[in-house]
C-alpha cells in the first residue's frame, strides 16, 4: 500500500538537488570514469570519443602528459614515462625489483618509500596515480558541466591496507572527495546484479592488467553480501606479457641486459601478440634487433597457452580457497561474472568455465563493467537515490594482527570479516615499571612476522608505571567501510589513553601528503586555506541538513528546551559558516554536535529497532 | 542493552534459523551501514560506523556455531575452563597427539589425496560427535550441563584448530 508523504512543518519539501558524482576504475593498464545520467550508468569519453584512458603518465619538459598522449613516449622515453604505476603503490623497492627486475625507471628514495627520478624531478607512485585521477575528473567535469561532489574509486579486492591508503592519498593529492573505496569485483557484481535482477550466489572472476581478484557474493533483495574474497595483487595480464617477452628473447637469441627501449619494444610486441591470439591461431611479428637487423617470429596459440598455463592454474587455486572460505560449493554458484581485459584470453575463459562448470557472463564489456558499477554506487552515496535498496556489504581480504613474542603474528581480525569492524585485544607489560610499548601491525595469513606484510609500527607512551603484568592495555583495531585500518590503545585500569605515534611502513605519512599538496599549489598558503574553508562550509551544510530533517521527523524525542537549544546553535552555525574562519566554523559545528550527540544516538537505535519490527510484521 | 539474539529478533537459544538470522542482519544493515550516511554529518557517519560494526560483530558471533555457544555460555554466566584444564585430561591429550601425528604423516604418504581425505573424515566424525553432545547439553541448560558444555566447547576448539592446520597443509601441498 502506498502512503502519501506529508511534509512535517519545517521539513523541506524541495526535492533533493541532483549531485554530480562519478565512479572511477583506476586500473593498472587502463582507467575509466563513468556516471549515472538520466538513470543510466555510462562511461564518459574524451573529445576524441575514447572512454579508455591508458594509465600512463609521461613527464616531459614543458608538461605532464596523461593517457594516449603519454603512451607514445613509453618506448622512446621510458625513463620519464610511467606505465602501470598501480603495481608500485604501497610497495617496497626490493618488492618491486624482485617482481619486475627490468623496469626502465631510475629509482630513488629509501627502501620503503621508492620514488622515480624524472626530468621534472622526483615523483612517487601516489603522485603518478593522482595525475591519472585529475585527468579523469577533469574529463567528467567538462562533460557534465559542473563540479563533482565526490567519486567512488575502485581498488582490487585483494589490495592490502598500504595499497588502499595510497589510493586514497592519490585522490587527496588530486583534490577529489572520495565517497568510498569500492572493491572491483563488488562493483562488477553491482553492474551485473542490476542487469539480471536474480538473487543467488555470484562468483566474480576479475583478471586485470596487474591484479587478480575472486569474490564470492550472495545477492538478496538488493543486498550484495561478500562472503569471501581472494586473489593476488601482483598477478595479471601484464605477467602474460612478461612471459611472452622472455619467450621472444629466447627465440631471438638476445641476451639481457637489454636497453630500456628494446625492453619496451618487446613488451609492446608481446602485448600485441597476446591480443591477436584471442581471435587467431597464430601471429607473426617483426622484432627490431639492436644492431639494426630485424627478425620475424611466429607465436601460435598453444605455445602461448603453455606459457601462461601455470598462472591461470594459480588463479583457480585462489577460487577454490575462496569458495571454501565462503562455505559454498561449486554447484551452489548461480552465476560467474568475468571482469577485466585479461579475461579475453581464451585459455582463461575456457579454464574458468571448466572450473565452475558453467558458462561465465561476459555481456557487459569487461573493460567497462567496474567503472559502471562504481558509478551506480557513487550515485547512491551522493544522495541521489534516497530510496535505493542497494547495499554493499564487503569484507577485508587479509587478516590483520600484531607481532607477539618470538616473531609470531597474533591475528586480531581474520580475513573475510565483514566491514566495518572493531575488535579489541588486551595486552600487558612484561617488565616492572614499563611505561612504553611497541606495537607492530601486520597483515597476512602466515604465522611468522617475516612472512606477513608490515603495515605500521606504533609506540605507546605514558603507560603508568606498575609491576609487570598489572597494566591492561586495550588495543582496538577499527576497519572502516573503505577497508582502512585505524588503531588506538588505552590502559584500562587508569583509563590513560596512551599516545600513539604512527609510522606507516609503506606509502606516505600524513604530513608528506600535506607538503605535496602545498607544493602543487601556486599560492600554497592561500589555496590551502581556501580549501579547508570550503571543506568546513560543506560540513556545516551537511550538519544543518541532517539535523533539520532529524528534528522534523523525530523532534518529539526531545524536550522543548533541548529543541530550542539545538535550533539556536544551528542558527549560530549558519551565520558563522558564512563569515567565520575555519576554526570558528569548526567550533560552531562542534557545539551542534555536542548538543545533538544523544539525539543522534537515540534516533539511530530507534531506527534499528524499527527495522526489525517492521521486518517481523512483514514475515508474519 | 540488547543481547545479540534480541538484536536480531531471535530467541536466545543455541538452535537458530540461519536464514532468519541472515535476513535480519541485512535488514539491520540497511538502516545502520555507513553507506546510508555517506552524505550525512561527520557525527552521524561516525555513529553509523560504530553501530554497523556492532551488528557485524553480533552476526559473526551468532553465525559461527562455536562462537554462538561461547556467547550463550557467557550470557548464562558459565565460567570457561582455562587452557590449563586441557592438560589434565590425559585421554583427550593422547587423542590429540595421535591426530597431530596423522596430519604430519600426510606429507609422506604415497597417495596424498587419500591421506588428506582420511584425516578429514576422522576429524569431521569426531567433531560431529562432540558437537551433538554440545547441542544436547546447551538445550538442557542446567548449571551442571552448562559446565559440561563449556568443557566440550574447549575440545571442539582443538578440533577446529586441527582442521585449520589441515587446510593450511592442503594449501601448501597444492600451491606451487
Amino acid at each position: 500500500m502506498a502512503l502519501l508523504q506529508i511534509a512535517e512543518p519545517g521539513q523541506s519539501t524541495v526535492p533533493h538537488e541532483h549531485r554530480l558524482a562519478a565512479g572511477i576504475d583506476l586500473g593498472t593498464t587502463n582507467s575509466l570514469i563513468a556516471t549515472v545520467k538520466s538513470g543510466l550508468a555510462q562511461t564518459l569519453t574524451d573529445e576524441q570519443g575514447r572512454d579508455i584512458l591508458p594509465s600512463v603518465v609521461s613527464y616531459q619538459e614543458s608538461s605532464i602528459l596523461v593517457g594516449d598522449n603519454a603512451k607514445g613516449y613509453a618506448v622512446s622515453d621510458p625513463q620519464n614515462t610511467i606505465v602501470s604505476a598501480k603495481r608500485l603503490l604501497g610497495r617496497s623497492l626490493s618488492d618491486i625489483k624482485q617482481k619486475y627486475p627490468n623496469l626502465p625507471y631510475q629509482f630513488v628514495g629509501d627502501e620503503n618509500h621508492p620514488s622515480i627520478q624524472t626530468r621534472r624531478g622526483v615523483v612517487n607512485p601516489v603522485q603518478v596515480s593522482a595525475e591519472i585521477l585529475k585527468a579523469l575528473v577533469e574529463r567528467a567535469e567538462k562533460s557534465l558541466g559542473g563540479e563533482l561532489t565526490g567519486v567512488v574509486i575502485t581498488v582490487p579486492a585483494y589490495f592490502d591496507d598500504a595499497q588502499r591508503q595510497s589510493t586514497k592519498d592519490a585522490a587527496k593529492l588530486a583534490g577529489v572527495e572520495v565517497l568510498r573505496l569500492l572493491n572491483e569485483p563488488t562493483a562488477a557484481a553491482v553492474a551485473y546484479g542490476l542487469d539480471s535482477g536474480n538473487d543467488g550466489v555470484i562468483a566474480v572472476y576479475d583478471l586485470g592488467g596487474g591484479t587478480f581478484d575472486i569474490s564470492i557474493l550472495r545477492l538478496n533483495k538488493g543486498v550484495f553480501e561478500v562472503l569471501a574474497t581472494g586473489g593476488d595483487s601482483a598477478l595479471g595480464g601484464d605477467d602474460f606479457d612478461l612471459l611472452l617477452v622472455d619467450y621472444l628473447i629466447e627465440q631471438t637469441a638476445l641476451t639481457r641486459p637489454l636497453t630500456n627501449n628494446v625492453e619496451r619494444q618487446l613488451l609492446k610486441q608481446a602485448c600485441f601478440i597476446k591480443e591477436q591470439l584471442t581471435s587467431h591461431e597464430q601471429v607473426s611479428v617483426t622484432i627490431d634487433l639492436p644492431d639494426n637487423k630485424q627478425t620475424q617470429i611466429t607465436v601460435n596459440k598453444s605455445t602461448f597457452d603453455g606459457l601462461i598455463k601455470s598462472l591461470v592454474a594459480k588463479t583457480l587455486r585462489a577460487c577454490r580457497r575462496s569458495l571454501k572460505d565462503a562455505n559454498i560449493s561449486i554447484e551452489e554458484v548461480n552465476e560467474v561474472v568475468m571482469v577485466g581485459g585479461s579475461t579475453r584470453v581464451p585459455l582463461v575463459r575456457s579454464e574458468v568455465e571448466k572450473f565452475f562448470n558453467r558458462k561465465p557472463l561476459t555481456s557487459i564489456d569487461p573493460d567497462k563493467v567496474v567503472a559502471i558499477g562504481a558509478a551506480i554506487q557513487a550515485d547512491i552515496l551522493a544522495g541521489n537515490k534516497p530510496d535505493s535498496d542497494i547495499l554493499l556489504l564487503d569484507v577485508i581480504p587479509l587478516s590483520l594482527g600484531i607481532e607477539t613474542m618470538g616473531g609470531l603474528v597474533e591475528k586480531i581480525i581474520p580475513r573475510n570479516t565483514t566491514i566495518p569492524v572493531a575488535k579489541a585485544q588486551e595486552f600487558t607489560t612484561f617488565k616492572d615499571g614499563q611505561t612504553a610499548m611497541m606495537i607492530h601491525v601486520l597483515q597476512g595469513e602466515r604465522e611468522l612476522v617475516d612472512d606477513c606484510r608490515s603495515l605500521a609500527r606504533f609506540e605507546l607512551r605514558g603507560i603508568p608505571p606498575m609491576v609487570a603484568g598489572a597494566a591492561h592495555i586495550r588495543v582496538t583495531f577499527k576497519v572502516d567501510a573503505d577497508g582502512l585500518l585505524q588503531v588506538s590503545a588505552m590502559e584500562k585500569s587508569t583509563k590513560v589513553e596512551a599516545s600513539i605515534e604512527v609510522k606507516p611502513s609503506f606509502g606516505l605519512a600524513e604530513d608528506e601528503i600535506t607538503q605535496m599538496l602545498k607544493d602543487s599549489m601556486a599560492n600554497a598558503k592561500e589555496d590551502m586555506q581556501a580549501r579547508m574553508l570550503k571543506e568546513q562550509q560543506v560540513e556545516a551544510k551537511r550538519v544543518l541538513e541532517s539535523v533539520q530533517s532529524a528534528l522534523a521527523t523525530d523532534g518529539d524525542l526531545l524536550s522543548a528546551q533541548e529543541q530550542e537549544a539545538i535550533t539556536k546553535a544551528l542558527t549560530t552555525m549558519v551565520q558563522v559558516a558564512q563569515q567565520g574562519t575555519v576554526a570558528e566554523i569548526e567550533a560552531a559545528i562542534a557545539e551542534v554536535d555536542k548538543l545533538t550527540a544523544r539525539f543522534a544516538e537515540l534516533r539511530m537505535d530507534s531506527s534499528i529497532r524499527d527495522a526489525l519490527t517492521g521486518h517481523n510484521v512483514e514475515e508474519i | 542493552m540488547l543481547n545479540y539474539f534480541e538484536l536480531f529478533g531471535l530467541k536466545t537459544d543455541f538452535s537458530i534459523d540461519l536464514a532468519q538470522l541472515s535476513n535480519a542482519f541485512q535488514q539491520l544493515q540497511k538502516t545502520a551501514h555507513p553507506d546510508k550516511f555517506a552524505h550525512a554529518s561527520s557525527q552521524e557517519q561516525l555513529l553509523a560506523v560504530q553501530k554497523s560494526a556492532t551488528i557485524n560483530d553480533a552476526y559473526q558471533t551468532l553465525k559461527n556455531p562455536l562462537k554462538r555457544a561461547e556467547y550463550i555460555l557467557k550470557l548464562r554466566g558459565t565460567v570457561m575452563p582455562s587452557e590449563q584444564a586441557s592438560f589434565q585430561d590425559n585421554a583427550f591429550l593422547m587423542q590429540q597427539m595421535e591426530l597431530r601425528e596423522m596430519i604430519a604423516e600426510v606429507q609422506a604418504a604415497n597417495d596424498i589425496d587419500a591421506a588428506l581425505l582420511e584425516v578429514r573424515t576422522v576429524l569431521d566424525s569426531e567433531y560431529q560427535q562432540l558437537f551433538t553432545q554440545l547441542q544436547q547439553l546447551l538445550n538442557d541448560d542446567t548449571e551442571q550441563s552448562n559446565q559440561q558444555a563449556s568443557d566440550i566447547l574447549r575440545k571442539l576448539k582443538f578440533y577446529q584448530k586441527l582442521q585449520l592446520e589441515v587446510d593450511r597443509l592442503e594449501e601448501q601441498l597444492f600451491d606451487d
